[in-house]
């Protein structure tokens, strides 16, 4: 156990990722992942200190210890595995390709909105898409309500908050699960390489509010079904 | 083995029994201590592992229930946007890989989000096709109902095993718990039945023998004892009691001893005043008649110098064996000293005792005394008798000198009888003192 007097844990967020991260109408900072992040801290009786960051800049700050824990969910990638440590994963994602009907991934002419620094951004890379990358999730809706992208591959929660908005759901767009490894599976937090102590414990927290029900109450709150 | 149990030594025996105890108790502590760790292990397996994939299930239940919600807002609503974010919910849903990974689920989600998607599809065409699919979707929708239901109980089942395991455990241990109980009541038992045969009947039994034990008493006996410390203290005990008969042997051979005359074999002058004292004073107590006398051989000097010390000493055993052959059984004698002998005669006054000592003094002169060399001696002896009813022994024997004095006065060889005392005024102290002691 963690003493209650050590300094307080700091922790990296996203704050335009809804509804995974956001800030809620008072400016506070809420979501899936910032809630689980809270009850983790709870249960392992630290305070912590949330830093807001983005997909690409998460990365290196862990890699540079930064921080403590990268409150995002992340999937296992060899480059991620390299830079940080993981904590046993909190949902199971996948990825989603979003275009008009008959838009095929990898059709020529067609732009992909991807956010930078993430698995969607490298699977793209890889394929050889052209690609708009934006800075947020949040960012996502934007390049195909005017045009400059015509398909966007979008982590699953990610997609249906897109699909929240009226005008988005104008564009009718056909909703493809992409079956790559690399883009869906188990997500999980980040933990520095400096601190290799705070997996066990971290671990111990998550199956603690896993069981006592805290996981499922935030489930509820942000998703509309279970994504453990 | 029944031979080696003979004779064994306690302290042996009993560390014997309690190293068999202490393994056996130990084995059945460990085989407890083993059942409990399976019951541990089962509750951590059921906390660690089952209960986690418990609750799996039952979010699966909850994404299969959510599927069903989905479906029925397509039915409800009739905005085609809605339905279109239904179908989306529906989709990933069933793409989710908790529903993937259980085949009956997945099979049931894909057949939904099929059905679905082609309602919405229909819908989009012709706003009033949802309303004649609807009965079909009521089967699916029982379906993914009791799909529901069999993972809820899928779920909770998971728990099952674990508390097999550990209910069986339970069990078995509260079996060997009471056989270990039950082994600790045998072990006692034999140990106090043990204690008692071995230890304490042993120990009551020489208890009772050493407070009995007494050279009047023949040897205690006891029964053969397994155990050799109680054999030892009862040889001890044995031998401690032959050593009392010896010591009263010796005792009696040396009292004998101290109250014979080395000579004659006649009781001494000192034993003889003890006993006549006390003879006289029972006699005075009972105012029963008592007499006594004194005897003197005659002219013994003379015949010392005659015939040498060793006919003297001849004469003098021959005259002890006559008087003792003599006299009754009662009658006390004792050669008070040189050739002078004293008597006290119970329950007869001076007149009958004078029959007695005449018959004696008869006998001694027919008495003829062999001497080594061939050649025998006579002797004659002369006694002086006195009441001794009314006085101390040692006034009644004084009395009885005199009468001797006059005897040997008259001639010698002959019995004379001390004049009855004067009952005078001033003799009557002496008398109350002789009655006193």
């Amino acid at each position: 156990m963690l003493a209650a007097d050590q300094p307080a844990l700091r922790v990296l967020v996203l704050d335009n990722a809804p509804p995974m991260s956001f800030r809620d109408e008072f400016g506070h900072l809420t979501g899936f992942s910032v809630e689980i992040a809270r009850a983790v801290c709870s249960e392992m009786r630290v305070n912590c200190t949330f830093d807001v960051t983005t997909q690409s800049a998460m990365l290196p700050a862990m890699s540079q210890g930064k921080a403590d824990i990268a409150a995002v969910g992340l999937l296992e990638t060899p480059e991620r595995r390299a830079r940080m440590l993981f904590a046993k994963p909190y949902y199971r994602s996948m990825s989603l390709w979003l275009a008009r009907p008959g838009v095929a991934p990898g059709r020529a002419g067609v732009r992909v909105a991807v956010v930078d620094g993430s698995v969607q951004e490298a699977y793209g890379r890889k394929q050889g898409w052209e690609m708009h990358v934006v800075a947020t999730h949040g960012e996502l809706a934007e390049p195909l309500l005017s045009g400059k992208a015509q398909a966007v591959l979008a982590p699953m929660i990610t997609a249906i908050n897109l699909q929240k908005t009226e005008a988005f759901r104008q564009l009718g767009l056909a909703t493809t699960v992409i079956q790559a490894p690399e883009l869906s599976g188990d997500a999980a937090f980040g933990i520095s390489p400096f601190r290799p102590e705070l997996q066990k414990e971290i671990n111990a927290a998550l199956d603690r509010i896993k069981r006592n029900g805290t996981y499922d109450r935030i489930n509820s709150r942000f998703l509309p079904f279970r994504v453990s | 083995m029944i031979a080696a149990l003979k004779s064994i030594q306690a302290g042996r025996a009993f560390a014997l029994l309690a190293a068999l105890f202490l393994v056996a108790f130990g084995v059945a502590v460990v085989l407890l201590a083993l059942d409990q760790q399976r019951v541990v292990d089962a509750t951590s397996r059921l906390q660690e592992q089952t209960v986690p994939e418990i609750i799996r299930f039952q979010r699966l239940a909850r994404n299969l229930e959510q599927l069903r919600q989905e479906g029925e807002r397509i039915f409800a609503v009739s905005s085609h946007a809605s339905r279109q974010q239904s179908m989306f919910v529906v989709t990933l849903i069933a793409s989710h890989p908790s529903i993937l990974e259980h085949p009956g689920a997945a099979q049931l989600a894909r057949e939904t989000e099929q059905f679905l998607g082609d309602v919405v599809r229909q819908a989009a065409t012709d706003d009033r096709r949802p309303a004649t699919r609807y009965d079909e979707w009521q089967r699916i929708a029982a379906r993914l109902g009791m799909q529901v239901d069999d993972v809820s109980v899928q779920g909770i089942n998971q728990a099952n095993s674990d508390l097999v395991v550990a209910t069986t455990a339970m069990k078995l241990a509260r079996y060997k718990l009471m056989i270990a109980l039950l082994l600790v009541g045998v072990f006692l038992l034999v140990f106090m039945v043990l204690v008692r045969r071995h230890l304490i009947y042993p120990l009551q039994r020489i208890n009772h023998a050493l407070s009995t034990l007494s050279a009047d008493r023949p040897a205690p006996e006891f029964e053969a004892s397994t155990m050799l410390e109680i054999q030892a203290v009862e040889e001890s005990i044995s031998e401690h009691h032959a050593l009392l008969i010896q010591n009263e042997e010796t005792r009696l051979a040396l009292e004998k001893l101290a109250n014979k005359d080395g000579l004659t074999g006649l009781t001494n002058r000192r034993h003889f005043m003890q006993s006549a004292e006390v003879e006289l004073q029972r006699a005075q107590r009972y105012r029963r008649p008592v007499t006594a006398a004194m005897a003197d051989l005659d002219f013994f000097k003379k015949l010392n110098d005659t015939y040498g010390h060793a006919a003297g000493d001849a004469v003098l055993r021959a005259f002890a064996d006559l008087v003792q052959d003599t006299l009754r059984q009662s009658d006390l004698v004792c050669r008070y000293g040189g050739e002078e002998f004293a008597f006290l005669f119970p329950e007869i006054g001076p007149a009958e005792t004078e029959k007695l000592a005449e018959r004696l003094r008869v006998r001694c002169a027919a008495m003829e005394v062999p001497l080594p060399d061939g050649r025998s001696i006579k002797a004659t002896v002369s006694i002086g008798l006195a009441d001794a009813s009314e006085c101390p022994i040692e006034i009644a024997l004084k009395h009885a000198d005199e009468a001797l004095y006059e005897a040997k006065r008259l001639g010698r060889n002959r019995v004379m009888v001390s004049c009855p005392p004067e009952p005078a005024v001033d003799s009557e102290p002496d008398t109350r003192t002789a009655s006193l002691f």
